[in-house]
């Protein structure tokens, strides 16, 4: 079938046309996102070789140092014929590590009952054998920024449904497009953090490990018009913005900081047109602040 | 119900346009990284890193994101990316100044011209901002506007006729401002100045798409919806996207560090 539209002679149905616009697009945008992510990780792979191997011979230096210790240490029990001392003092030191690796363990515990569920990823993929968390240094800022961006998927997705419910009254067309739109784009944050996350062999964040999820549930739960779920997408959009701009300043990873730059100004954007939705000056800030950033002891895992 | 839809061919040229960009993009990422990895280390040392990696995930270490390592840029580049980001600051100043002048603007929309002002003084903190920065790190303030887009402006100027045209000549040198502090932010050498460019390019990002917004509604012969508050009822469901195109904010119209540095 021949469709003349707009001076275009085209081979197929206008429908099919479509079809394959919005396939192509779909694509694009399930597969960019990873691998922008995965492109700049492995640049900066590359770049930071040499720091890796100077952190590798720092590290073979301070073992080598702790070994001449341990040993001087133990030339100085037994000189001093102390051998049952120096089990002594072993078993001691054994002991200190043991509780130091705990720490961490049981804080994890305890917070990732605050999630209470709301997590997809268990505690036990993203802990250490010894209960760590798995997500630390810059991994952490990347983690907590995984899960502020579910949090937001999730948030856009529980209100499309209550509307679709007619559970916020009427909703502006308006409205419902941004809300799938800037969805769309989380869950594309999302998954260039998580390919960001596995790639540095850690699990993937596909819930929201954040102690104040269940807040957030609860103050989703109560609202009843668009206007209150506007007011607090709002909220999860500034804080997400700054997050990003403290990530930029905290983070030590070129990768790290690079997509953070390039989500900030687009949560920044959700931002400005949802003031301007709920009647209020779009942009009111001369610069972004931190204010409002989730701080990484928020996360759970 | 599908082979019965008009294809809409602006959108559909736009959509085009869009799915080039993701593309170039794409290719862009792609061969800086390969490039990159041309140009890196022989073999032996990307095994070496491999194993590094593995030794410093069982630390704790910030494996994948690497160990604290001082970006490429140094004092010098920071000054001069500093004073192209004034430069392009005192350009927007000087735009929107004019703009403000205009009889169809100043006659015009009240919300367009109460926009314009504000975003005058939002450019013009901005610019003190990053001069400020500059000759703290011993440079020359830069108190002239971008060359290269003032010449743009320049050729741009005898065509401005409708509130249109200035919303779209604004929206070209927001877009160049969040593009180029995006990239920036990756340039400077120092946390604070990460943070000073990666403050102001949301703000500039969201110029913009409050710009793109407005130029909808002027487009879709709705300008008395460009009010605030805004009747959102009314608000076409495009209203709600068109001020967000991008879920990455692109950097390939970034000017580079020197284009607006004090020679």
């Amino acid at each position: 079938m021949s469709t003349v539209n707009g001076g275009w002679e085209l081979p197929i149905s206008e429908g099919e046309l479509s079809r394959m616009t919005r396939d192509l697009d779909q694509a694009h945008r399930e597969y960019l996102p990873s691998m922008y992510a995965a492109a700049n990780d492995l640049s900066e792979q590359l770049r930071d070789s040499d720091a890796l191997a100077q952190a590798q011979a720092q590290a073979q230096a301070q073992a080598q140092e702790e070994r001449q210790r341990v040993a001087s240490r133990r030339r100085f029990l037994v000189g001093a014929g102390g051998a049952a001392a120096a089990l002594a003092l072993a078993a001691c030191s054994s002991s200190k590590s043991t509780k130091a690796a705990a720490a961490p363990g049981s804080t994890t515990g305890a917070a990732s009952s605050g999630s209470s569920g709301s997590s997809g990823t268990t505690p036990s993929t993203s802990t250490s054998s010894s209960g760590a968390s798995v997500y630390t240094g810059d991994l952490k800022v990347v983690a907590l920024a995984t899960a502020l961006e579910n949090q937001a998927v999730g948030a856009y997705t529980a209100a499309l449904a209550a509307a679709k419910a007619g559970k916020l009254g009427t909703v502006p067309p308006a409205v419902g497009t941004f809300a799938s739109t800037a969805m769309s784009q989380h869950a594309d944050h999302a998954k260039a953090w998580n390919a960001v996350l596995t790639g540095a062999n850690v699990p993937a964040i596909t819930g929201v490990p954040l102690s104040n999820q269940p807040a957030t549930l609860s103050a989703l739960g109560a609202v009843t018009d668009v206007g209150g779920v506007a007011k607090l997408a709002l909220q999860l959009e500034d804080q997400a913005a700054q997050t990003y701009l403290f990530a930029v300043a905290n983070v030590t990873s070129p990768g790290g900081i690079a997509t953070a730059a390039s989500i900030a100004p687009v949560e920044a954007m959700h931002a400005a047109i949802l003031n301007f939705v709920i009647g209020q000056y779009p942009v009111p800030d001369d610069f972004l602040s931190t204010t409002m950033a989730a701080s990484p002891t928020l996360l759970t895992v | 119900m599908m082979a019965e839809e008009l294809i809409d061919t602006r959108l559909l040229e736009e959509l085009t346009e869009q799915s080039q960009d993701l593309n170039s993009d794409a290719v862009r990422i792609t061969r800086e990284a390969l490039a990159e990895y041309a140009q890196g280390e022989p073999e032996p040392r990307r095994r070496r890193w491999r194993r590094g990696s593995v030794l410093a995930g069982a630390a704790g270490g910030a494996v994948l994101l690497g160990a604290a390592r001082a970006a490429a840029a140094g004092p010098s580049d920071d000054i001069m990316a500093l004073q192209t980001a004034a430069s392009i600051e005192n350009l927007a100043v000087t735009v929107y100044t004019t703009a403000a002048g205009l009889p169809f603007i100043k006659g015009g929309n009240a919300t367009v011209a109460a926009f314009i002002a504000k975003t005058t003084t939002q450019h013009t903190a901005h610019a003190q901002a990053f001069n400020a920065a500059a000759t703290q790190a011993g440079g020359k303030a830069q108190t002239a506007a971008n060359p290269k887009y003032a010449a743009v402006v320049q050729q741009m100027l005898p065509s401005i006729k409708t509130p249109a045209d200035v919303v779209k000549l604004a929206i070209t040198l927001e877009d160049v401002a969040a593009e180029t502090y995006t990239a920036n932010v990756s340039q400077v050498s120092t946390p604070a100045l990460r943070k000073l460019f990666g403050s102001v390019a949301p703000v500039e990002a969201q110029h913009r798409a409050t710009l793109l917004a407005v130029q909808a509604l002027l487009a879709g012969g709705a300008p008395q919806l460009i009010t605030i508050p805004t009747d959102a009822a009314k608000l076409p469901s495009a209203a709600g996207s068109v001020g967000f195109p991008d879920s990455f904010y692109p950097t390939k119209n970034a000017s580079p560090i020197s284009e607006g540095a004090v020679k």
